[in-house]
């Protein structure tokens, strides 16, 4: 039996084809389809190339199956789809009142003005992510070596979560950097060492270190608490967008670590970011 | 808002859906949106247009949710108009949904086996942006095939009836697929052992 033979029904053995698939397919390839699987197995078992590439095959075939709904769509998709229901009318319901209205008089007029007052700070923090965003991507070897310096070792926390996976030494408000702690002997050398390369290998040792998850910063606190005044399933789906871009977050930039040269990875973090200050701006929408 | 009480089912979803309730909408699309907007991305390669694809999959269900009467899943149900609704994209774009071309590839853009990559294995898990990437670079015909099946879990007789070719097409497609997937891969990974 021929690797030519056995390669032209592999994919009918890696599928599971009941035997009547290749009754079904004998018009068009009827020398390969009257192999029986028994004898492919055994040359399976002989021939340590095809062996190897039916092994690689199924790999690729189940990694793949992982990456059905792998992805989750930005938070604009459902605004811009309730907002086309309610155009078309299929939205008929009317608005249930919100249970905080039946409350005395001044509570309403309290969360209300909490509430748009508390959004005032989403416009500048969802900006700043943004220009943070693409500030860590383009300084991303250059933090990794600043991080783990020993001037900055010993202050620098784990800067990732799922919550809140902010850069470490970007100025946004969120976590502490070691210019908080140590002002000022820390900068001159982080500036100098930002001129440097990072290297692959130290890189790839962070990866689990990166992958440490801190408590959530103030910012997605504080984002979680405007949102807590909204709807059960608004403010459901709205923490649950915020978990997602946050891991997303996460896992690129563990990615990026590791592979400080992929450009697609750098710009699909600043696209995770631009998501996030959306989610924000979103949220802040919302509100008002 | 009417909220739709805690716990709700799919079922009542529909039902309350049916009757014009805004958050019985919001909680198939939450049901769904992962699965759907997945399934676009990787057809289209393209997160801009797969956001609109995805929306517009979501509304053609919602403006129907009337007639469902529960016959299939409602799941599979957006699925398949999932599928024509990219589908329908990519023939308006007049891009290959199959190729009808079996024997003819021009691998110019493609790294062959010969050159180097060869000895590389593809033992252990592969990584899932590279994999990822190396879906993205496969040709339009192949890549639909290779979504639907062993992404999406269509089988061949599916396939076939939706994009308009025969089962066999669709098996041969899938099985070049994921060949220059391994190529991909196994060059990907060469690539990556050389810089180290």
């Amino acid at each position: 039996m021929k690797c030519s033979d056995v390669e032209q029904v592999l994919q009918e053995l890696l599928d599971g084809e009941p035997d009547s698939a290749f009754e079904v397919c004998s018009s068009e390839n009827t020398a390969a389809m009257r192999l029986a699987a028994p004898d492919v197995e055994a040359h399976l078992k002989s021939c340590p190339a095809c062996a190897e590439l039916a092994a690689d095959l199924k790999l690729i075939s189940n990694q793949a199956h992982q990456l059905a709904a792998s992805e989750e769509p930005p938070s604009r998709v459902w605004v811009r789809i309730a907002a086309e229901l309610r155009a078309e009318g299929l939205i008929t319901e009317p608005t249930k009142i919100e249970p905080v209205s039946i409350r005395p008089a001044f509570i309403p007029a309290l969360i209300a003005s909490r509430a748009r007052w508390s959004a005032w700070w989403l416009a500048p923090i969802a900006a700043g992510l943004i220009v943070a965003g693409s500030f860590v991507v383009s300084h991303q070897a250059a933090l990794q070596v600043a991080r783990h310096t020993p001037a900055t070792q010993a202050t620098n926390p784990a800067t990732v979560s799922s919550l809140n996976p902010a850069p470490a030494s970007v100025s946004i408000p969120g976590p502490k950097t070691a210019a908080a702690t140590s002002p000022a002997g820390s900068e001159p050398a982080r500036q100098e060492l930002a001129q440097k390369p990072a290297r692959a290998t130290d890189l790839a040792g962070r990866a689990a270190e990166d992958a440490v998850e801190p408590a959530p910063s103030d910012e997605d606190q504080q984002f979680l608490s405007v949102v807590s005044t909204m709807a059960p399933y608004t403010r459901a789906s709205y923490k649950n967008e915020l978990q997602a871009v946050n891991k997303d977050i996460l896992e690129t930039q563990a990615y990026v670590n590791q592979n400080p040269g992929d450009m697609d990875a750098r710009q699909h973090l600043i696209d995770a970011y631009q998501q996030k200050a959306l989610l924000y701006q979103i949220a802040m929408d919302h509100v008002q | 808002m009417t909220d739709p009480k805690p716990g709700i089912t799919e079922r009542e979803a529909i039902e309350q859906a049916q009757q014009g309730n805004e958050a019985a909408f919001e909680v198939l699309y939450n049901l769904h949106k992962r699965r759907v907007y997945s399934l676009c991305l990787r057809m289209v390669s393209n997160p801009v247009q797969a956001e609109d694809l995805a929306q517009e999959a979501f509304l053609q269900l919602f403006r129907k949710i009337a007639t469902f009467r529960g016959e299939s899943a409602f799941s599979t149900w957006l699925h398949r108009m999932t599928v024509n609704v990219v589908l329908m994209q990519l023939r308006k774009k007049n891009l290959p949904v199959v190729s009808l071309e079996e024997t003819l590839e021009t691998d110019d853009q493609f790294p062959r086996k010969e050159f180097g990559a060869k000895d590389v294995k593809l033992t252990g898990s592969i990584d899932r942006m590279q994999l990822q990437r190396a879906i993205d670079r496969l040709p339009p015909g192949y890549k639909s095939v290779f979504v639907l099946h062993d992404i999406e879990g269509f089988e061949h007789n599916e396939i076939a009836q939706m994009v308009g070719c025969s089962v066999g097409n669709s098996k041969s497609q899938l099985h070049k697929a994921r060949l220059k997937l391994r190529d991909y891969l196994k060059f990907m990974r060469a690539e990556k052992a050389k810089t180290g």
